[in-house]
C-alpha cells in the first residue's frame, strides 16, 4: 500500500511537463524526486496530491483512485506542503497550525479538545511550542518552515507530501529541516514523499530515490543504486565522483574541480 | 505536571483572543447605539434631548414622536443594515481574489447592479417596482462576466480583478451613455447612483432586513472557506477545500449583498473597501473574529456617514454616497501611509 502512479503525463497549455510517468511508493519510506530545474519534479507531486489535473494516466492512493475520494476525506490521508504558501501577516503560530484540523472540522464548530491535543502534539514534535504565541512574521526562516510543516503534521496524514521543503534557507536551517523530517518519519512512521533540489541532501536523507529528466524517469532505487557519475553526467551535464568516507553509511558527491578544460566542455 | 501547566496556559492565551475580540464587539456595539439615538436627536427639525427622549420613551406622542419614528428611525435602521452589508461584501470579496484592494465597487458587481437599475428607471419606469430584482440579476451577470474572463482552467486572483476593473470601466461607460441620452430625466437616477437613503421608509427597511438576514447568515457560513483562501490556493486544496469552487460561492454571497444594497439606496463606494480594512486592524485577519467585526463596524460607519451629511450643511443633504467617497478616499489613504510607517519603523 502507498501511492502508485501509472502513465501519468501532464500538460501545461500544450506543453508536455511529464509524461509516461510511474511511480510507485512505500508509504512508511522517504521517497525523494530530484531532477534538474523544468524537469517536472514538482509537477510529479502536485499531480499525486491532486493540486493539479493530469490529462492521462492513474494515481491510486491505498489502492483506491485519487478521484474517488472527497477531497477532505483525502486531506486526512496525505498532505501536502506546496512550495509557495503565505498567510496574513498578523496570523499566531498555534493560529496558523490549527488551521491543519480543517479536514475534521465540522461547519461553524470549534476545536474540540481532540484538536487541541493534536496542535499541541504537532507543535511539541515540530520544537515550535514555545513560539506558539508569536505572529509568524515574528519567526525565523527555519522555525517558520517548521510552524507550516507542524500545519500539516495535524492533518494527522499517513503520508506527508513535501515541495523542496529546505529551499531558500541558511544551511543551518536546512539542516535542521531534514533532521526533522528524519525524526518524524523514523519516530511515528509517517511516510515522507519530497522534492529536493540539493543532491546531498537527497543522498543522505532518502530511503529511495526517483530522478527526472525532462518529464521521464531517468532512473529509480536506493541512493546508492542511483547516484553515480553517470547520472551525473546524463542528467545535470556534471562531472564528478561519487566517493566513499571511512565513518559515513552514505557516500558524497564530489564536484570536479573547475579548470580551463572544464569551462570548455 | 509539565503538561498541565502547558494545558492552563494554552486555555488563558486562547481565551485572550476571543475577549480582546469581544471588547471590540462590545465597544462597537455601543458605539452603534450611541450613534443612533444621536442621529434620530438631530435633524432639520430641532428638537431638545429631552423632547427626544420623551417621544422615543413613549410620554410624547404627538409630532415628534411621528417625525422621530416614521422618518428618522427607519433610515438609521437602514444605514446600519446598509453598511453592515456592504462591509460583509467586501469582506469576502478580498478573501476571493487574496488581495485587499478588492471591493464591490471597483470589479464591476455594484456597476452590473446599477447598470440594471438604472437601465430599469430610465427605459422601462413602469417595471420600477421590480428594480431590487433587476439590480441582483445585473450584479450576478456581472459576476459571470468576470468569471468567464478570468476562467482558464481555474480561478486565479489577479486575472478575476483584471477582467472586474475591465467590466467595471465598460459598465461604467454604458451608464454615463444612458445619462447623457436621457439627460431630462435623471433626478431618481442620480440619487441613485450617489447612494442616498432620504426619503426611506420602513418599507424599504423591511426589504433590506429581508435581503440582510439571509445575506449575512450566508455570509457567515463563508468564513471557513474564506480563511482557507487567505493561505493560497494549493493549501486550500491540501485542506480539503475546493478552492475554485469557494471562491464561486464566495462571490455570489458577496454578489447578493452588495445588489440587495444597490437595489434599496443605490451605490456607496468605499464602505466595503475601507470597513474590512479598519476590521483587519482592530482585530487581525481570522475570518471568524473579522467577518462579525466587519458587520458591526460597517453600520457604525455608514450611519456616521449619513449622519454627518445630513447635518453638515444646514438646509442641504448631501447623499450618503457622497459623504463616504469623499472622506473615504483620503482616510483610506491616511491609513495607508501609517501602515506602511508603522511597517517601516
Amino acid at each position: 500500500m502507498g501511492v502508485n502512479a501509472s502513465g501519468l503525463k501532464v500538460t501545461y497549455d500544450e506543453v508536455v511537463a511529464v509524461t509516461d510517468m510511474n511511480i510507485n511508493i512505500d508509504k512508511r519510506e522517504i521517497t525523494t524526486i530530484i531532477g534538474p530545474n523544468g524537469s517536472g519534479k514538482s509537477t510529479i507531486l502536485k499531480a499525486l496530491t491532486r493540486l493539479i489535473k493530469f490529462q492521462e494516466g492513474s494515481v491510486y492512493i491505498d489502492g483506491r483512485e485519487l478521484g474517488q475520494y472527497k477531497t477532505r476525506e483525502l486531506s486526512r490521508r496525505i498532505a501536502v506542503l506546496p512550495q509557495v504558501h503565505s498567510a496574513p501577516e498578523d496570523f499566531r503560530v498555534k493560529e496558523l497550525v490549527s488551521y491543519g484540523r480543517m479536514p475534521y472540522q465540522k461547519l461553524l464548530k470549534g476545536q474540540s479538545a481532540e484538536d487541541r491535543r493534536i496542535i499541541d502534539w504537532a507543535m511539541h514534535a515540530t520544537g515550535i511550542y514555545h513560539l506558539r504565541e508569536k505572529s509568524i512574521y515574528e519567526v525565523s526562516g527555519g522555525e517558520g518552515q517548521r510552524v507550516w510543516i507542524a500545519t500539516v503534521l495535524t492533518q494527522q496524514p499517513e503520508i506527508l507530501f513535501l515541495d523542496e521543503p529546505t529551499t531558500y534557507l541558511d544551511i543551518s536551517y536546512q539542516y535542521e529541516t531534514m533532521k526533522l523530517i528524519k525524526q518524524l518519519n523514523r519516530q511515528t512512521g509517517i511516510g515522507v514523499v519530497m522534492v529536493l533540489h540539493d543532491l546531498s541532501q537527497a543522498l543522505e536523507i532518502s530511503d529511495r530515490i526517483v530522478i527526472i529528466k525532462d518529464g521521464r524517469k531517468y532512473s529509480e532505487g536506493t541512493p546508492d543504486q542511483v547516484i553515480t557519475r553517470r547520472m551525473m553526467m546524463d542528467v545535470y551535464n556534471v562531472r564528478c565522483d561519487i566517493v566513499r568516507l571511512n565513518g559515513r553509511t552514505k557516500p558524497i558527491i564530489v564536484y570536479n574541480e573547475l579548470t580551463e578544460q572544464d569551462e570548455e566542455v | 505536571m509539565r503538561k498541565l501547566k502547558y494545558k492552563q496556559s494554552n486555555t488563558l492565551l486562547g481565551s485572550a483572543s476571543l475577549l480582546k475580540a469581544g471588547v471590540v464587539w462590545a465597544v462597537l456595539a455601543l458605539l452603534l447605539v450611541l450613534l443612533a439615538i444621536v442621529s434620530v436627536a438631530i435633524g432639520s427639525a430641532g428638537y431638545s434631548l429631552s423632547q427626544v427622549v420623551d417621544a422615543l420613551l413613549g410620554k410624547d406622542t404627538g409630532t415628534v414622536r411621528t417625525v422621530l419614528i416614521s422618518l428618522r428611525l427607519p433610515r438609521v435602521v437602514l444605514a446600519i443594515l446598509i453598511g453592515a452589508c456592504l462591509a460583509a461584501s467586501g469582506a469576502l470579496l478580498q478573501a476571493v481574489m487574496r488581495n485587499p484592494l478588492a471591493d464591490p465597487g471597483s470589479i464591476g458587481v455594484s456597476a452590473g447592479a446599477g447598470t440594471a437599475a438604472i437601465t430599469i428607471l430610465l427605459l422601462y419606469p413602469h417595471l420600477a417596482l421590480s428594480v431590487p430584482l433587476f439590480a441582483f440579476l445585473g450584479a450576478a451577470c456581472a459576476c459571470v462576466i468576470i468569471y468567464v474572463a478570468a476562467w482558464k482552467g481555474g480561478v486565479d486572483p489577479t486575472r478575476i480583478i483584471l477582467s472586474g476593473v475591465a467590466v467595471n470601466s465598460v459598465l461604467g461607460g454604458y451608464n454615463s451613455l444612458l445619462q447623457l441620452m436621457n439627460s431630462d430625466n435623471l433626478e431618481g437616477v442620480l440619487a441613485f447612483l450617489n447612494g442616498s437613503l432620504s426619503g426611506c421608509s420602513w418599507a424599504s427597511v423591511r426589504t433590506m432586513v429581508f435581503y440582510a438576514v439571509i445575506g449575512l447568515f450566508l455570509s457567515l457560513l463563508c468564513i471557513r472557506n474564506a480563511n482557507a483562501l487567505q493561505l493560497g490556493d494549493e493549501m486550500c486544496t491540501n485542506l480539503g477545500i475546493r478552492s475554485s469552487m469557494s471562491r464561486v460561492s464566495l462571490s455570489a454571497v458577496s454578489a447578493f449583498l452588495a445588489a440587495s444594497t444597490v437595489s434599496v439606496v443605490g451605490m456607496i463606494s468605499f464602505a466595503g473597501l475601507v470597513v474590512p480594512h479598519l476590521s483587519r486592524m482592530l482585530v487581525g485577519s481570522d475570518y471568524k473574529v473579522m467577518l462579525p467585526t466587519c458587520i458591526l463596524l460597517g453600520g457604525v460607519v455608514l450611519l456616521l456617514a449619513d449622519t454627518v451629511g445630513r447635518c453638515i450643511v444646514p438646509g442641504m443633504e448631501i447623499p450618503v454616497g457622497v459623504v463616504m467617497s469623499i472622506t473615504g478616499g483620503p482616510f483610506f489613504l491616511l491609513m495607508l501611509r501609517k501602515r506602511g510607517q508603522f511597517n517601516g519603523g
